[in-house]
């Protein structure tokens, strides 16, 4: 079964989303091994088709002999051991394993650090009680089909009410804010992965610059870009995917601006009056950097990094 | 070569207007920011905003001297084009005053 016959007709996602069909168990059940699938239509069509364009091979972070490695060790994870959550101007955890417990009903985006060792769940805990939102967005926990509907129809996957996140309101701010999403939705696929970029990068003098630059409640520091390469490794694009919206006429600012006028638009009016947007997963990350952002903490006193998300190169 | 256009060029002819423009007007924006960046707008004694005023009124003046797709990749507006961007920009932070400086 192609990706082209997953996508389209009553089968598509906007169709609404349907579980694989269960196949009934064989005579002989205790002999008989049935795997179910767990992703939906869509999920399932969204990773084969990342799979296909990008090569994501879904590698755990580490297994490869291009991942990072510190300077003073062959682990990949050192960074993350030596993090501290007051350098990056975040809270001290506490217990993080029983912070994660106890919220990952209610915020999701903690199951991706559920199996993972303790120095990792610390980094997501420190950063979950923070100001920033990107194990929020861009890690492992949101799905191929997630991203794609981010980019496309700006759906938050911050925003748990599936109402609002289908009329494209933003999850974290209050209200009925419009969500907002650059022309391409990007993750770290890889738990292990996103915690040493982030600890590895804020160790870097760009971003120490921009986190410990004089306070004003009205300015804060430019974006940041580090190659991904020099916080993953050789090997650090591959735990990287993204989808990017197609252009419109050739253009990426009308393709901008279509996406606008098809969120504008009523639902019931947009066939006929609007271009549905479209996109496509990102061929590459090689090559490409991690973008810090960087915005004012909770306290009011202070920078954080209010995200940071992996970048394709440029196309030019 | 890597980094943001004013990274890459800080000496660059709109390195400033590009790089607080990408900081309060991009996706990746607060929600609060762009009342930050009206209020920077309005600080006389800020160096980095009278540039970036400066550098605003030459790019309106003349939008095809904007290092081409640069503007458009830092900030991502939905606006169409670098020039209505740049128009809602000074409107909404400069109001009536006349584009073409004394």
């Amino acid at each position: 079964m192609g990706v082209g016959e997953l996508r389209g007709g009553a089968d598509d996602p906007e169709h609404g989303d349907r579980p694989e069909r269960h196949h009934p168990r064989a005579p002989d059940a205790e002999a008989a091994q049935v795997r179910v699938e767990p992703r939906s239509r869509a999920e399932y069509a969204a990773d084969l088709e990342q799979r296909a364009v990008s090569g994501w091979d879904q590698r755990p972070f580490g297994s490869s002999a291009g991942d990072r490695r510190s300077e003073s060790s062959a682990e990949p994870l050192e960074p993350v051991r030596r993090f501290e959550p007051g350098r990056a101007h975040l809270p001290n955890p506490g217990d993080a394993v029983t912070y994660l417990d106890a919220r990952r009903g209610e915020r999701p985006w903690l199951a991706a650090a559920r199996d993972c060792r303790p120095e990792v769940q610390r980094l997501f805990a420190a950063l979950d009680q923070g100001g920033g939102h990107s194990h929020i967005r861009h890690e492992g926990w949101v799905t191929e089909d997630m991203n794609r509907r981010r980019v496309v129809y700006l759906e938050d996957p911050a925003q748990l009410d599936p109402a609002k996140r289908a009329a494209g309101i933003d999850g974290l701010k209050p209200g009925e804010y419009l969500h907002r999403c650059r022309q391409t939705a990007t993750r770290i696929v890889d738990p292990d992965a996103f915690a040493t970029a982030f600890a590895t990068g804020v160790e870097h003098p760009k971003v120490r610059a921009a986190l410990e630059a004089t306070f004003d409640p009205d300015d804060k520091p430019a974006p940041v870009q580090l190659p991904i390469g020099e916080l993953l490794g050789s090997d650090g694009h591959r735990y990287c995917t993204g989808w990017r919206l197609e252009p419109v006429d050739g253009s990426m600012a009308a393709a901008r601006k279509s996406r606008e006028a098809w969120m504008a638009t009523p639902a019931e009016k947009r066939a006929s009056n609007v271009s549905e947007p479209r996109a496509q997963p990102v061929e590459t990350f090689e090559g490409g950097v991690a973008v810090f952002v960087f915005g004012h903490n909770s306290r009011g006193d202070g920078y954080e990094v209010v995200t940071m998300y992996p970048r394709p190169p440029a196309q030019h | 070569m890597t980094g943001f256009y004013w990274e890459r060029y800080p000496d660059g002819l709109f390195a400033t207007l590009i790089g607080v423009a990408a900081t309060y007007c991009s996706p990746d924006a607060d929600a609060d920011d762009y009342d930050r960046l009206k209020r920077l707008a309005k600080r006389e004694d800020n160096q980095q905003m009278r540039v970036f005023k400066a550098e605003l009124r030459r790019a309106l003046a003349d939008p095809s001297q904007l290092p081409a797709g640069e503007l458009d990749e830092a900030v991502e507006y939905d606006d169409g084009s670098d020039e209505k961007f740049l128009r809602r920009l000074w409107h909404d932070l400069y109001g009536n005053e006349p584009i073409a400086g004394s």
